[in-house]
């Protein structure tokens, strides 16, 4: 319905039409002819077998063609690039980011940056296994986007580090990284969660469940918190790559239409939705919880009202409920991942603290602002979490004279921590008020710890999937300075540690304090 | 009152009272819901959108819409559907305007969206299960 009276502008181009001939072929009619251009095989002929039949005739929702697609991203680039270089670069806005908030985002743009990069391999191999023209088409754009997107987050490690107050950790953090035991949970779900295996299962996770769901909250809800944190940085980048995540939400839609008819959805949908959902939330709801409530001075809203919304209510309520009359069912793990986003992300900060430093950023304890606010919405957290950091406080865990490591006083204590096998997100079974279940199981001389059954009988199904080796395994008996040492965690004087446990710059640890200590890495597997 | 603002319903609670009902076994499965969600990135053109479209016409045809500022982002929730027809915005904004460049600045989606020729649809509706898309 035409509420507006045509203005100046759509007379001349109404007229501009009527007395020209054409001189181009509208987009979507372009689209229409390329999507005509396609090879018939009478077999799917694509490199990554999946257990479904996907249909090929599935639409792409958004009919991109190369030229408006270029010239879409073009105009996000200039926009993207134009407000850094110019506006804020005049602003000096990284200086103007509170300082807790740039340490948050030496953790958001590296874990970011990781999941953008699988997720090029992800959408190609879906892209490869797709049979409908316009499916393809979808996925291509979206492999394009990711190199995109894994660009704007290195970028925003660099912003930060050129212009910002800390570079360290926004400068050097690839190798410490893959060291560190917090980050590490992350190979689990954006690696080979969106890379490895049945193509179907690659989009429930990557598409479905990553970016439909945990992208609203990771890179939309985040924007808000920046903001409100002084950082005008991150919102110009994160909101523009949620505006290709977009389009990709609509990928993995097509994913489950071009399969829901195929009678083997009858068997496997569910059991891989169910599987893709707890590893997503696995990793997300812990990371996301503790970077948004520990890293800010103000706090938005407490992380389970913003999973909620956009978790419960809206992914779940309007993607999954919407599909049932299809046979989806709401995933068992509901009821776990409902309980983590109460708790996880307090159960994850503790052993955060405790490992210090082995990370790529520096974190101060929580004061008696945070402490309140805790207590104000999550009632019980003062008893559970927060008499050890006041304890941790007064045993020096800021001075590097005071000899003090928090993981020690963890074991001393008897709260053993453990890495869950699959996720390889550190656990404690003694504090975790999240969904917890310490199960260890022997194969083949190996032991393994869990922290959830759905996680085990993911490790069953597949243990080849499972090789690697867990962080407290693969450094059991090196004393702690190495360890940092092999991560690169130190800063360009060579002596002292990127990770630190206060913001200030003066009375940074070094190297030497904690080799004084002589801390050795335990294996609590052995402990059984 | 409607209970879709990002603080209504459930949201409203605080402390141990959210905590209670968000694990109460009754919340403990997936709930259907018809609702739409749009976030639109803060831009020249999208103040246009939501000033002219969306509380315009979009809110006279659907009540039920809600838009809220939410710093970089207007988060946006209906029932059943939005839909933007960019033509109109073009003409508001007196300059040429199709349907992808709005897609430069619409930054989330939660439901089905889609583009026919100019115009932007957001629904509930399964399309391409329970109806074609063209």
């Amino acid at each position: 319905m035409q509420s507006v009276k045509p203005s100046g502008h759509s007379i001349m181009e109404n007229t501009k039409r009527a007395v020209r001939a054409p001189t181009s072929v509208e987009a979507q009619e372009v689209h229409r002819y390329l999507m005509d251009f396609k090879w018939e095989f009478e077999k799917n002929r694509t490199k990554y077998g999946t257990k479904y039949e996907m249909a090929n005739l599935t639409k792409e929702q958004f009919k991109l063609t190369a030229k408006e697609y270029a010239r879409m991203e073009a105009i996000k680039e200039e926009r993207q690039f134009g407000t850094l270089l110019d506006g804020l670069d005049r602003l000096d806005a990284a200086n103007r980011v509170h300082p807790r908030w740039a340490e948050a985002m030496k953790v958001f743009a590296n874990f970011l940056e990781c999941g953008e990069y699988n997720a090029i391999a992800g959408s190609a191999l879906l892209w490869d296994s797709a049979q409908s023209p316009e499916q393809k088409n979808g996925y291509l754009a979206q492999v394009i986007d990711e190199i995109r997107h894994s660009n704007q987050t290195a970028y925003v490690n660099h912003y930060f580090s050129k212009h910002g107050s800390d570079a360290a950790g926004h400068n050097n953090p690839r190798q410490l990284r893959s060291v560190g035991p917090a980050f590490r949970g992350i190979k689990r779900a954006f690696g080979d969660g969106f890379n490895a295996g049945d193509p179907v299962e690659c989009s429930i996770n990557l598409q479905l469940v990553a970016e439909a769901c945990y992208t609203n909250p990771l890179i939309v809800a985040l924007t808000e918190w920046a903001a409100t944190n002084g950082d005008e940085i991150t919102p110009t980048v994160f909101t523009s790559i949620q505006t290709d995540e977009m389009r990709h939400m609509a990928n993995g839609y097509q994913t489950i239409v071009s399969v829901i008819n195929d009678p083997k959805a009858k068997l496997h949908l569910n059991t891989d939705l169910n599987n893709a959902f707890w590893t997503q939330t696995k990793y997300f709801t812990p990371i996301l919880g503790y970077l948004f409530e520990y890293f800010s001075r103000y706090k938005v809203e407490p992380w389970y009202k913003t999973w909620n919304r956009w978790v419960y209510e809206d992914w779940a309520g309007i993607w999954l409920g919407r599909l049932a009359k299809y046979g989806v069912t709401s995933p068992p793990s509901l009821r776990e991942a409902k309980q983590d986003a109460v708790w996880s992300h307090h159960d994850v900060a503790i052993l955060a603290y405790a490992l210090w430093p082995l990370h790529h950023w520096r974190h101060e304890l929580p004061d008696e602002v945070d402490m309140a606010w805790f207590e104000e919405n999550y009632p019980g957290w003062y008893d559970r979490y927060g008499r050890i950091y006041d304890e941790w406080r007064k045993l020096g865990f800021e001075d590097p004279k005071s000899g003090f490591l928090p993981s020690a006083w963890l074991i001393e204590n008897g709260y053993i921590p453990y890495v869950d096998h699959v996720s390889g997100v550190p656990f404690c079974p003694k504090l975790a008020k999240g969904a917890c279940d310490l199960r260890i199981l022997e194969r083949n001389g190996r032991r393994y710890a869990f922290s959830d059954t759905y996680g085990e009988q993911q490790f069953l199904l597949e243990p080849e999937r499972y090789e690697a080796q867990d962080f407290l395994t693969q450094f059991e008996g090196w004393e702690l300075s190495e360890v940092i040492r092999a991560g690169g965690g130190l800063r360009s004087d060579g002596k002292t540690m990127i990770a630190q446990p206060h913001l200030r710059s003066d009375n940074m640890w070094t190297i030497d304090d904690i080799q004084r200590i002589g801390m050795k890495i335990p294996n609590p597997l052995k402990m059984h | 009152m409607s209970e879709r603002g990002s603080s209504e319903g459930l949201n409203s609670k605080n402390g141990q009272a959210f905590i209670d009902e968000f694990l109460d076994e009754k919340n403990m499965t997936v709930k259907e819901s018809r609702d739409v969600v749009l976030v639109l990135m803060k831009s020249e053109e999208m103040e246009v959108v939501v000033d002219d479209i969306i509380l315009g016409e979009q809110k006279k045809s659907n009540p039920s819409i809600v838009v809220e500022d939410h710093a970089s982002y207007y988060w946006i929730k209906a029932d059943g559907q939005i839909v933007i027809d960019v033509d109109i915005v073009a003409d508001i904004m007196g300059r040429s305007y199709n349907v992808y460049d709005f897609l430069v600045n619409v930054s989330s989606t939660v439901g089905r969206a889609f583009i026919t020729g100019n115009v932007f649809t957001l629904t509930t509706e399964l399309v391409g299960l329970d109806e074609a898309l063209v």
